[in-house]
């Protein structure tokens, strides 16, 4: 019986056109109906009553995968986010101790699919109060956004491996193993082998393999693993994807098995087989059930790799051949070696972002006097809107006035959660909502499952109703998946079973079984009852296992007994964890749990393109120097870890291009990414391995210059060559030097070069196609622009909002005032021009705070610590002005290095970084100062800097701006003081301890 | 004292002689079983890997005996059956600092899944400053709950005060210290450091006319009367904190941030006691000189060895007699400090059938150095040319106490370039000292951030190694991040692997179907070959 039911199952899920499915009835019906029936209804009612079958027939029970590792299907990296998906909906749905959870077994990936607890009340277009969509086709278009969403999908491949004797006819001896992956990705085999001992038995220790064996790429990793990349295989047809890797070797070498795992660069996830390594075990001595090969036999694939079969028909042959008695070349060490051919293939699960969209409108309505929002997305299965509006100005959630749309919940009285309905071509949902006229927009979320949930970059999505123009900017495009812990909403999905719930208990079994209830509604009067039952049930638990330590040495008829137990006992770790979990959690003041109150409520750290998450701290990872070695990708990469450990966020890599000069700022062919700093793929791996360790990367734009490869017919250098083969139109044309045919320059001019002219759109054209393809070729995440004092802010913000970096900083460098060599007290004039400029970008981008270095190097040089106060008691820099867009540095390439155009006062670097690294504005540290003596002072002023939050928004409160020492409080948590006067924070209410000090600074922190 | 331990030795003895004998027979039942297995654990790579495999399972057997039968087993007995039980340590704001039950709920759900899983025991954290005034009822309830669900207990009687959980020393004592600053070490600049009083008050009546030796062993015995029940059944070891942090050491580096921190740290010798004490001692050395204050030449807490003379790499001031004396008498107070406190906590604790352990802190920042300063400012006198803990152990051996090492779970490879780490070498240095004075071993892991794939092999090839003396790990330490997705399916992975061997034939299904613990293991970010 129980085998046709599960084909009943697999055959239900496909047969049933969505259509019946979301008409057919409730559980209530499904109960009645026989188990021939089933076949027509959808599979969730089936999961539901399959559920509470083993009650009635015990002889049901199917073994099943224990919860703790759940079935691959649809859980992408499932060891690490484990409270997800159908796992977590079976264990709500178990009644008490009963095998139910026996029709996990069953889960095929379809299977699991559906199974994605769907149990939500299901909505008809029309019901009462929903617009309909002809209400609102005429109505007018108030404002109109759509959003890009990124959701992570798992897609389903194969590992193929295959053994095949590989030389001519004679060379018997001669075999090759040849692993294939037909997923899209960067695949890495780490490998190794083990070697047979003296009596040809076999080791299981991972050994390196001998040199010869090694395919040439390979990389030795540890003394007993080597690496060796696949390679992607062109001669397949279009959608067949195929990386291969080919292995060969001599059967003569004392090789008893080969070792391997698959590793995915680009995801850094690793594959293995079963939860161990892969093995190819040449020897019969030992056998282990994960030996993939051996003379176990092996089974031809049918289907994807048409080539692979038809070698395949090779190996057999082969394979009958060495059967032959008369094969003279077996060997001592053969006896017990045997190798044979095989062909296997392995299921493997990767996971990857689909891109997906979802359009949000909001219309006047004619009929009434309020406003229609509509959401339309292509999201596949079931959307759950979790939302609610705004009065006024604030982002308070607030609760909309009934009615509520249909299928809408209340969730915790803070927001509603309205599920979408499904659209008429099945390609994604819709839903339209009232809004009173009075609310100043909708705040929303989205929810696709249990533990999926869409946000905007970490804040809620925002549409705007009152007045459209303010917020438009508010809404990111760059949104990634957010996926939220198990155990938030679970009780949704009981509320939502309860009405229609015929089963008394079931829901019975749902209250106990489920602790999380009792954690997310303390307030409910059963939640002691429940909490009583959910302790009963662990008891029995524990007391289950104390009769299986009795049982299981004695008897094995007890065997299915002692299986379940187990199994109820893993799943029930499972569970308490999780709820530990939740409870832990809560007691943590700030975590996405609260999200509903305290999240909110924050006034929200506004995300503006080009400025990062505001706690940046950036490194400026070259100096003058690096291009020598030829190689500083890969010595830079060596520093990666030890980067991202000081506390960096972001580092700034030079500039990649061909060159004339090797530093980089000479640019040529755009397209050349070959650099005196390396490769290509070098500088790829470098940037993978930021983004490995956290580290985001800028890559340095040099956008206002470029060098011509030849002569126009007057021996003047001006036509270029490479991919973007402009002319002397592309040159502006106030520079005699480079006679330029554009137009007049947006900016001052940068004389060693033909400056670009950025009027020219075929100009701005390619450069922000090539901007974009650096992103995605290199994986850069923002940049950092050269000289922008040579042409206008407006046209850095067309390249910003081109390219979207998540951060960027311009250099804007220009003189500070002087009156009689001394400088001027007030420079406000030199930082307006800075302001001026990123305001021109529309705050697309930073500008590096020059302003303030010059400042630090009178107050340090001259000890006038009194520089360090505006007229108004602000810091004098940008950052006292535009802190956001401040990027605050005291040295780099050009000032300091082995050019010293404008080096900081020598042996006062530390008070400059005392000032900055406590100060608002995004501080950047010079990589010669980094890796130099100041480190240890330097990471510890990072850390000081993180573990108080200190951001580049935070508020300075100048104590002391006097001759010799200057004092400042940051946010009320932290003060500091530089300068050789004395200085301590008044001990009032706040008791200041001592957070990190040097010559002549000192921090401290609110203890 | 000497009863118990003769007894818990002559345990000992028994089962290890039995031991070869079981193993034989469980190795021969693997061979007839292999062929026939459709999951098995990889066979190990070694025959000694193999005779462990067998303790471990030998291990998980009797274990569930006792969980059958609580009351009647002494807890002696399975101590030595098994190399390693695995604690896992209780948030050390289990009980709050006003004395309630902090995460109640958690902690029972949490007990329950560790219980399940196969944990043996949890450390509970007891703070002086909390349980002060002989009300227990919170640390009695925490007790009970893991008594109820079968776990052990380790209870770690901590005297110092805690800055993050805020957990004060006792009102009396902080009182006392106010209007006596000179109670609390202080360092050269003069900075108080509130966790945990001067080593050099240590017998004098300071606190109310009472010598603090004489409050630590009021409060040893007031625990030992309100838990009189947990003994021997529940209670299998205490462990007595013999300094900030719960370590035996000075507090020589800032509290605050000091997982970041990689200086050196200062010396803690001048509150007036400890000076008074130094200019006494250095009066018998003949040299009154140098008994006025501490090294003048010393860098600060997070300045590297290179500033200042003392600790030089060649030529140093560590190097000179002076630095010889100073070291001495420095390294010499710790270890007073801790024979003494431990001497009252056997006398206290001697005839009751648990045992005593203390921790030593693993200061193996510029461990790479000649001079090792984070270990002299921490007042282990451990340099080139001299071992400063064959002294320490000595002294655990003398009082029969298990010596605690965290940073099991720490490797060369991944500390930081530039401080000169080492916490491999210093690791093996110390377990080479206890294995030469006969001190049993515990471990534990530095901390919970940061630990991820590697740090579990780490932490499994410490405990399952061949010459390992390790006879229980304590994994700290409970909270939301333990049971977090991020690290709870690395944590079950991890006990899982260490009693992998107990699968049993019952435990294999017979058909395709694959039941297996080991089943679709996480395949994301770690490397299989070491299991």
């Amino acid at each position: 019986m129980a085998p046709y039911l599960l084909h009943v199952i697999e055959r239900g899920v496909e047969d049933i056109p969505t259509g019946v499915i979301r008409e057919a009835s409730l559980p209530g019906r499904c109960c009645a109906s026989s188990p021939r029936n089933s076949i027509r209804f959808p599979s969730r009612f089936i999961l539901l009553r399959l559920s509470i079958l083993p009650h009635r027939s015990p002889m049901l029970l199917v073994r099943w995968k224990p919860v703790l590792h759940c079935p691959p299907q649809g859980h992408p990296r499932r060891g690490f986010a484990w409270p997800r998906g159908p796992r977590r909906s079976l264990l709500l749905w178990r009644p008490i101790r009963s095998p139910a959870p026996a029709f996990l077994s069953i889960s095929s990936s379809k299977f699991s699919q559906a199974g994605r607890a769907r149990v939500r009340p299901i909505v008809r277009a029309g019901l009462a109060q929903t617009p309909s969509l002809s209400d609102v086709e005429n109505a007018e278009i108030l404002f109109s956004e759509t959003l890009s969403l990124k959701r992570s999908q798992t897609v389903e491949g194969k590992i193929a491996v295959r053994l095949d004797p590989a030389g001519a006819e004679e060379e018997v001896s001669k075999w090759r193993l040849t692993i294939g992956c037909n997923l899209e990705g960067k695949w890495t085999m780490h490998w190794g082998v083990s070697y047979c001992d003296d009596l040809g038995r076999q080791a299981f220790e991972w050994d390196q393999p001998p040199p010869e064996m090694r395919p040439p790429e390979s990389v030795l990793i540890k003394d007993y693993a080597i690496e060796t990349p696949l390679k992607r295989l062109s001669s397949q047809s279009e959608r067949q994807i195929l990386h291969e890797l080919q292995i060969e070797f001599d059967s003569n070498t004392p090789i008893a098995a080969i070792h391997f795992v698959l590793k995915e660069e680009e995801t850094g996830a690793w594959f293995q087989h079963k939860g161990r390594d892969f093995r190819i075990s040449f020897t019969d001595y030992f056998e282990v059930d994960n030996s993939v090969g051996g003379n176990q036999g092996f089974s031809i694939w049918p289907g994807t790799f048409d080539e692979i079969s038809s070698l395949l028909l090779k190996a057999e042959e082969s394979t009958s051949k060495k059967d032959d008695p008369d094969d003279e070349d077996g060997n001592v060490v053969k006896q017990n070696r045997c190798i044979a051919p095989i062909y296997k293939e392995f299921p493997i699960l990767k996971e990857e972002f689909v891109p997906n969209h979802m359009t949000v409108s909001v219309r006047s309505s004619d009929k009434t006097d309020k406003n229609i929002v509509q959401f339309d997305t292509d999201l596949p299965g079931d959307v759950v809107i979790h939302w609610g509006v705004c009065m006024d100005d604030g982002r308070k959630w607030v609760i909309p006035s009934t009615p509520h749309p249909p299928a809408t919940k209340i969730f915790r009285q803070k927001a509603l959660q309205t599920l979408l309905q499904p659209k008429a071509d099945g390609l994604g949902s819709w839903g339209l909502f009232l809004v009173d006229e009075g609310t100043s927009g909708v705040v929303f979320v989205l929810k696709l499952n249990e533990y999926t949930w869409l946000n905007n970059n970490g804040t809620d999505f925002f549409i705007p109703i009152g007045s459209v123009s303010s917020t438009t900017a508010e809404i990111g495009s760059d949104d990634i998946v957010h996926e939220q812990q198990a155990g938030t909403e679970i009780h949704d999905v009981r509320n939502s079973l309860s009405p229609n719930n015929s089963y008394p208990l079931q829901n019975k079994s749902l209250e106990a079984s489920d602790p999380k209830n009792i954690n997310m509604l303390p307030m409910k009067p059963q939640g002691a009852q429940e909490a009583k039952e959910a302790v009963a049930y662990t008891d029995e638990i524990i007391k289950e296992i104390r009769h299986l330590v009795t049982d299981i040495s004695s008897e094995k008829g007890k065997r299915a007994k002692s299986k379940e137990a187990q199994e109820n006992i893993l799943q029930e770790i499972e569970k308490l964890a999780a709820e530990a979990y939740s409870i832990f959690r809560i007691s943590i003041p700030c975590f996405v749990e609260s999200v509903s109150d305290t999240e909110l409520m924050k006034p929200a750290i506004k995300l503006s393109s080009g400025t990062g998450s505001g706690y940046e701290i950036l490194c400026q990872g070259f100096n003058w120097e690096s291009h020598k070695s030829g190689r500083w990708y890969s010595e830079l990469r060596d520093n990666t870890k030890e980067l991202s450990s000081l506390g960096f966020t972001v580092v700034w890599l030079p500039p990649p291009t061909e060159s004339v000069s090797p530093e980089g700022y000479m640019p040529k062919d755009l397209y050349n990414l070959n650099s005196r700093y390396g490769s290509l793929e070098e500088l790829k791996d470098l940037v993978n391995s930021f983004h490995e360790v956290g580290i985001k990367v800028l890559g340095d734009a040099v956008l206002n210059h470029r060098c011509a490869h030849y002569q126009n017919k007057n021996g003047i250098w001006n036509v270029f060559g490479g991919r973007l083969n402009w002319d002397d139109r592309a040159i502006v044309a106030d520079d005699p030097h480079f006679q330029g045919r554009g137009n007049k320059s947006s900016g001052d001019n940068f004389h060693a070069a033909p400056n670009i002219d950025h009027s020219q759109d075929f100009v701005r054209r390619d450069l922000k196609e090539w901007l974009r393809w650096l992103r995605k070729e290199v994986g850069y995440d923002g940049w950092r622009l050269d000289f922008v004092r040579g042409f206008w802010g407006g046209y850095v913000k067309d390249y910003m909002e081109a390219t979207e970096p998540y951060f960027a900083v311009g250099e804007y460098w220009d003189s500070l005032s002087y009156t009689y060599g001394d400088m001027d007290h007030n420079q406000d004039a030199h930082r307006q021009r800075i302001v001026d400029w990123i305001n021109a970008t529309n705050g697309t981008a930073g500008a590096f705070d020059v302003t303030t270095k010059g400042i630090l190097h009178s107050a340090l040089e001259k000890c006038e610590y009194w520089r360090l106060s505006d007229q108004n008691g602000k810091p004098p820099g940008v950052v006292g002005w535009w802190a956001s867009r401040a990027v605050t540095f005291i040295e780099n390439h050009d000032t300091g290095s082995t050019q010293g155009h404008w080096r900081f006062p020598s042996g006062k670097e530390m008070q400059g970084y005392a000032y900055i690294l406590t100060h608002p504005g995004t501080p950047a540290v010079f990589y010669d100062h980094i890796f130099s003596h100041y480190q240890q002072e330097i990471s510890r002023l990072i850390s000081v800097r993180n573990e108080n939050k200190i951001h580049c928004r935070s508020t300075v409160k100048i104590t002391k701006a006097e001759r010799d020492v200057y004092a400042a409080e940051i946010d009320g948590k932290l003060a500091v003081k530089i300068g050789p006067g004395y200085y301590e924070p008044p001990n009032g209410p706040t008791k200041w301890v001592v957070a990190a000090e040097g010559r002549d600074y000192k921090v401290w922190e609110t203890s | 004292m000497e009863v118990g331990s003769a007894v818990k030795r002559a345990g000992a003895a028994v089962p290890e002689a039995l031991l070869p004998s079981r193993s034989l027979g469980f190795r021969d039942s693997i061979k007839a079983r292999t062929r026939t297995r459709c999951v098995g654990f990889q066979p190990p790579a070694s025959g000694t890997w193999r005779k462990r495999a067998v303790r471990v399972a030998r291990k998980g057997a009797v274990r569930s005996e006792a969980v059958l039968d609580e009351k009647a087993p002494p807890p002696m007995k399975k101590k030595e059956a098994g190399p390693v039980r695995l604690y896992v340590g209780l948030p050390l704001d289990a009980v709050s600092d006003c004395n309630a039950v902090n995460h109640g709920k958690a902690i029972a759900a949490g007990l329950r899944a560790l219980a399940l899983l196969g944990v043996h025991g949890v450390d509970l954290p007891v703070f002086w400053g909390v349980a002060t005034a002989g009300d227990w009822t919170s640390y009695l309830a925490l007790a009970a709950m893991a008594r109820d669900v079968g776990l052990r207990l380790r209870v770690s009687l901590h005297l110092h005060a805690q800055r993050r959980p805020r957990l004060p020393l006792p009102e009396s004592v902080s009182r006392a210290a106010a209007s006596n600053p000179d109670l609390l070490f202080s360092d050269r600049s003069g900075r108080r450091h509130p966790d945990c009083l001067s080593f050099a008050v240590d017998d004098l009546p300071v606190l109310d006319g009472k010598t603090p030796m004489e409050v630590y062993e009021e409060f040893f015995q007031s625990f030992r009367f309100a838990f009189s029940d947990f003994f021997g059944a529940t209670i299998e070891d205490i462990t007595i904190g013999l300094g900030p942090n719960g370590e035996l050491r000075y507090p020589s580096f800032p509290p605050s941030g000091s997982h970041r921190f990689t200086g050196v740290g200062e010396f803690q010798c001048y509150d007036k006691y400890m000076l008074a004490d130094l200019k006494r001692h250095a009066m018998e050395a003949g040299n009154p000189f140098w008994g006025h204050s501490g090294p003048h030449d010393a860098p600060e807490y997070n300045q590297s060895p290179a500033f200042g003379k003392f600790f030089k790499e060649n030529g140093g001031s560590w190097e000179t007699a002076y630095g010889q004396f100073f070291l001495s008498w420095y390294s010499g107070k710790l270890l007073s400090h801790g024979d003494r406190l431990l001497s009252v906590a056997s006398q206290v604790f001697g005839d009751l059938p648990v045992a005593l352990s203390a921790k030593v802190p693993l200061l193996h920042w510029w461990h790479k150095t000649r001079s090792r300063p984070s270990q002299l400012t921490a007042g282990f006198y451990n340099t080139d040319g001299r071992d400063g803990y064959e002294a320490v152990a000595e002294i655990f051996s003398s009082k029969s106490c298990t010596m605690i090492v965290p940073g099991m779970d720490l490797s060369d490879r991944d500390q930081p370039q530039g401080v000169k780490s080492s916490p491999e070498s210093l690791l093996s240095q110390i377990m080479r000292a206890c294995k030469k004075h006969g001190v049993r071993l515990a471990g534990e892991n530095y901390s919970l951030v940061g630990v991820g794939t590697t740090a579990f092999r780490r932490i499994k090839e410490n405990i399952l190694a061949e010459n390992s003396r390790l006879d229980s790990f304590t994994y700290h330490r409970m909270g939301a991040e333990f049971f977090s997705p991020e690290h709870w399916p690395l944590f079950t992975e991890f006990m899982r692997s260490l009693m992998q061997p107990e699968m049993d034939s019952d435990d294999i299904p017979s058909s395709g179907e694959r039941l297996s613990v080991m089943d679709a293991v996480p395949a994301n970010d770690r490397e299989m070959q070491t299991v």
